[in-house]
Parts: structure tokens; C-alpha cells; sequence
């Protein structure tokens, strides 16, 4: 039980990582709560859904397309509602609210263009292979999910330090003005972010398609568990993100050792207003 | 005519939303994504009241008040730490808690089942059964809530509100607690949108927690944006709007599942092209 807890919370914990990556990435550089985040991984999930299982095209190809798909909406919301608002010096209090309509609307599209029912995604699934680790048990998906998080987490990290676009990320995240006088093109690279933050969230929902299901309302809890991971471990601080995201699977998966597993978003929010009100910058930010 | 008067009581119980809801956002400047919350614990208290104890409505209501206004209290206090997008990250989160709460406590709310058969008003011997005098207290308890909600917003009281929204720096120095201020307006918004809980439970004599989820809550903030900002008419006529216009939805015939959703892209939408060309809504006073 105890080693299967543990699994359990690495297993949540890399999927947290995925969403939490793109989420810190895109608020880093434009500093408001982006609420369509969540839901960009249920647009992922179904891409794959869409085209595999609708379309009948190699599954592999789906998965190419959909995390690309998942980017392009995401780039698609940044030049058609966020970029205008930015312009128009529109407050962080409008853009979140404008990110929650699209929110809404994107979950309803879906809705009504697969219906509400519990999809899964097609990859041996029945016949997947189970190991076993130290008594706890991890199907191969979950394996999948593990790896693929932690190549993300580094190559992101790799990109954001040494490349000259994440040299310019940083800049904008300082001070975005200024980043625009000494010559960045802020709207361009604020685009790729949302392109990569997004197709990140994609791949989170296609992973999760894979081992459990997909459902349109799938993007809102998944959009809060990489908040919550995003705030407690240092808002916009990617690498806070990642423990942030660790620290709330641990969490959330003991707190359900003894009580039922559907109290689990409730024991997230716990965690989150605990530490808004105790150390509201969050465990990795200074000051 | 039926039909026409459905449209009309669901009106009044968003408009009593929208009130509530605006006294918070509107005029405080407090973006509480929470309002479905305190709009469920209405609902709910009135439901078990009269399926299990068998107390009158019109009781139920105030108690309804009571409970919402204590809930409210202990969550104003810990949200009373935040302001700005953080304020509505945290209200958010108690959305989620209380929803999971009403879906997972299966021994008080029974859960997704939800509560059946609750039944209609009755006072003095009269009962509320028909469509029609529902209406006549749905739109009563609308009447007294605006008239709550204008008598406070003309207040002293609703001054030092717009205040804090304007500057609570500012009003902390003429050495008023802010802290006070935000908290009470908090605890009679919740216990306004409680009032709407009973109505809807009544009304529709059954209560599940999928009523209640965050998707209502923008939904109520939706009204109010729509409506405009710390404008109690605006939130009337935003609520208005929003409960008419997807029933033309009806008329186009599409299957009921579906225009359950196109609500929500309407809502949706009408919330990005507010934030783009309008913020302030159609009567609005301030703007987010």
C-alpha cells in the first residue's frame, strides 16, 4: 500500500509537472492567470481521439498532431483576445476573466462536438504490460508519462537558460517594457510561449488519455492542479513548478490514505489556501 | 403563459445572484468567483430542512441566511488575505470545495443523487403550489434584496466600499479597517445568494450538486459583467438577458444536451467580447 501511495504521487506528480511547466511559462511572460490552460489539454485529447479513432490515422501521427493542435488554439487565443487586450493595457483581473470565457466556451465546443461521455484513447490498452516496484504497481503508459515529463522538464529547462529565446522570455518576464526598447519583439516571443505552453498542456491531456480517459471537463481539474502547483511552488518559477507540482501528488495521495479518493481536489485547494495565506510567494520565489 | 412564467422566476433568481454577487465585485472591487457556492448552501439547507424536518420555508429561507452568512464568514476571513487575480484564485478554490464537499458527504446531501421531492411553499394555510404565486415570492424576495442592496450601496456603509475599490490604501488612512468592511459586504452577498438557493430548490423541488459547480459561478459573474459593474440595475438586466437569451436557442430546435452547451459558448463568448470592446458591461459604473 505504502509503495503504491508513493507511485501513485510520482505518477501525479509528473502529470501536475506537464501542466504546471506550460502554465508558469505562459504566466512568467504575461503575468495573469491563463485559465484556458487546462482545457488546451482536453483539445489535446481529443485531437488524438479525432483523428485515431474517428479518422483511423497511425496513432503516432495523431499524437504529433494533437500536441500540435493544442499549441496552435493556444497561439490562436494569444493573437485574437490576449494580444488586444495587452495592447489596450487591459488589467490582469481582465484577461483571467476573459480566459474564463474562453474556458467555457472551449469545454462547451467540445462537448457538443463529441458528446459529454467518457472516451478512452486507443494504445494497447487491456493488453498494456504492469511492473512491479517494490510491491507497488505502474502500467507502461504511466511509465511513458514519467519519462516524457522529466524530458520535458530538462529540455525546457535547457532552452530557458542557454537559448537566446529563453534569454528573451526572461527579459520579458522582468520587465516587458524594457525588453521591448532594448529591441525584443515581446508580441512575437509572448506567441511562442503560448505555442509551447500550450502544446505542453496538449501532451498532458494526450498522456492522460492514454491511461485514463478523456472527458471535456477533464481540463479543469487538471487547469487547478497546475495552479495550485504553480503557486505553491513559486508562481512563474519554472523549476518551482516542477516541486510545487511533486509536493501537491504527495499531498493530495497520502491525505487519501484512510478517507475516500473523491476528497482529493478538495485536500489541493487545503493545500493551496494554506500556503496563500503562509507564504503566498510559494516555496522556490525569493523576497 | 406557463412557460413565460418559468422564464420569469428564473430571472428573479439570477437577478438576486447578480445583486449579491455585484455588491462584492461591483462595488468592493473583490473578484469572487465563489457566488454558486453560497447560492448551493442555500439550496441545500432549504431542501433538507423540508424533506427531513419538515420546517416551514419562509423558516428555511432565514436559516438558509444564517448558515450561508456563518460559511461565508470563515471563508471572507481567509480570502480577506488576498486581492487582486489572487482573490479570485482562492475564491475559486472554495467553489471547488464546497462542491466536492456537497458531492462527497453522502450522509447529509446523498451525494450525486441528489434530494427529490422537495416540496412548494406554504404559509398560513396558503400554499405556493401553482407556477404563478411562485413567481409572486420569487419576485418579492427580488424586490426586497434590491431594496436591500440599494439602501446599503447609498449608505455610508456602500461608500467606504467604493472606496477600498477605488484606493484601500487610501481609506486605511482615514482610518477606516478595510478588513470589516470587505468581510461584511462578503457575509451579505453570501447570504443574498443563499435566498436564490432556497427559491431554486423550492421551485424546482430537486437539488443535485452539479447546479453548483464553478461553471454557474461564471455564469453569475457573466450577468453582472453583461449588466455592468456596481450597477444594481445592471445586474437585473443582465440577468435578464442572459436567462432569455439562450431560449432562443429552443426555438432553433436543438436537442436538449446541446443547447445546454451553446448556453455556455454563448456565455462564453459574450464574456470575451465584454473584456475586448466593452469592459465596464452595458450600465457598468467601474471596470475590472
Amino acid at each position: 500500500m505504502f509503495s503504491q501511495l508513493i507511485l501513485n504521487s510520482i505518477i501525479a506528480g509528473a502529470i501536475y509537472t506537464l501542466v504546471a511547466l506550460g502554465f508558469n511559462l505562459i504566466y512568467g511572460a504575461t503575468k495573469f492567470f491563463n485559465l484556458t490552460h487546462g482545457v488546451l489539454a482536453a483539445v489535446g485529447g481529443y485531437s488524438v481521439f479525432f483523428f485515431s479513432k474517428t479518422l483511423g490515422w497511425n496513432i503516432y501521427f495523431a499524437v504529433v498532431l494533437g500536441i500540435v493542435f493544442a499549441g496552435l488554439i493556444g497561439y490562436g487565443l494569444d493573437k485574437f483576445v490576449y494580444l488586444p487586450l495587452r495592447r489596450k493595457k487591459a488589467s490582469n483581473m481582465i484577461l483571467l476573466v476573459a480566459s474564463l470565457g474562453a474556458m467555457t466556451a472551449i469545454q462547451a465546443i467540445i462537448a457538443i462536438l463529441f458528446t459529454s461521455q467518457f472516451r478512452t484513447l486507443p494504445l494497447n490498452t487491456g493488453t498494456q504490460r504492469i511492473y512491479e516496484i517494490f510491491g507497488g504497481v505502474i502500467t507502461e503508459t504511466q511509465l511513458v508519462i514519467l519519462v516524457v515529463g522529466i524530458i520535458i522538464m530538462a529540455t525546457l529547462a535547457l532552452i530557458l537558460k542557454y537559448s537566446m529565446f529563453g534569454k528573451a522570455i526572461k527579459a520579458i518576464s522582468d520587465d516587458e517594457e524594457v525588453a521591448r526598447i532594448v529591441g525584443i519583439n515581446t508580441d512575437k516571443i509572448i506567441g511562442y510561449v503560448f505555442f509551447i505552453g500550450s502544446a505542453i498542456a496538449g501532451l498532458a491531456g494526450i498522456l492522460i488519455g492514454f491511461d485514463i480517459g478523456i472527458q471535456p471537463t477533464m481540463g479543469l481539474g487538471l487547469l487547478l492542479k497546475g495552479v495550485i502547483a504553480s503557486i505553491i511552488g513559486g508562481i512563474g518559477n519554472v523549476y518551482g513548478g516542477v516541486i510545487g507540482a511533486f509536493l501537491l501528488g504527495f499531498v493530495e495521495n497520502f491525505g487519501i490514505w484512510k478517507i475516500s479518493g473523491e476528497w482529493k481536489d478538495a485536500i489541493a485547494f487545503v493545500l493551496l489556501i494554506i500556503f496563500l495565506i503562509f507564504r503566498p510567494r510559494g516555496i522556490m520565489n525569493k523576497q | 403563459m406557463e412557460y413565460l412564467i418559468h422564464l420569469a422566476i428564473l430571472f428573479a433568481i439570477y437577478a438576486i445572484l447578480g445583486i449579491s454577487l455585484n455588491l462584492v465585485v461591483g462595488y468592493t472591487g473583490l473578484l469572487s468567483i465563489t457566488q454558486a457556492a453560497f447560492y448551493g448552501i442555500g439550496a441545500y439547507t432549504t431542501a433538507l430542512l423540508l424533506t427531513q424536518v419538515g420546517v416551514n420555508f419562509f423558516l428555511s429561507i432565514i436559516l438558509g441566511i444564517i448558515i450561508a452568512a456563518i460559511i461565508s464568514f470563515f471563508i471572507g476571513l481567509v480570502l480577506n488575505k488576498f486581492s487582486g487575480d489572487y482573490y479570485a484564485l482562492g475564491s475559486f478554490g472554495f467553489n471547488v470545495i464546497v462542491f466536492s464537499i456537497l458531492l462527497n458527504w453522502r450522509g447529509l446531501t446523498r451525494g450525486a443523487l441528489g434530494i427529490a421531492g422537495i416540496p412548494k411553499p406554504e404559509i398560513f394555510g396558503i400554499h405556493f403550489s401553482s407556477n404563478f404565486t411562485f413567481l409572486i415570492i420569487a419576485l418579492l424576495s427580488l424586490g426586497i434584496v434590491y431594496i436591500v442592496a440599494r439602501f446599503i450601496v447609498h449608505s455610508s456603509f456602500g461608500r467606504v466600499l467604493k472606496a477600498i475599490r477605488e484606493d484601500e490604501k487610501a481609506i486605511q488612512v482615514f482610518g477606516y479597517n478595510t478588513l470589516y468592511y470587505k468581510l461584511a459586504i462578503f457575509v451579505i452577498s453570501a447570504g443574498m445568494a443563499a435566498i436564490s438557493g432556497s427559491l431554486f430548490a423550492s421551485y424546482i423541488t430537486y437539488v443535485d450538486p452539479s447546479t453548483f459547480t464553478l461553471i454557474e459561478s461564471v455564469f453569475i459573474l457573466a450577468v453582472i459583467i453583461l449588466g455592468g459593474l456596481a450597477n444594481l440595475e445592471g445586474s437585473i438586466l443582465g440577468a435578464l438577458f442572459l436567462v432569455l437569451l439562450p431560449e432562443i436557442l429552443r426555438f432553433v430546435g436543438l436537442p436538449f444536451d446541446t443547447a445546454a452547451q451553446m448556453r455556455q459558448i454563448i456565455y462564453g463568448v459574450i464574456i470575451i467580447l465584454l473584456m475586448l470592446y466593452r469592459p465596464k458591461g452595458l450600465l457598468g459604473e467601474y471596470k475590472l
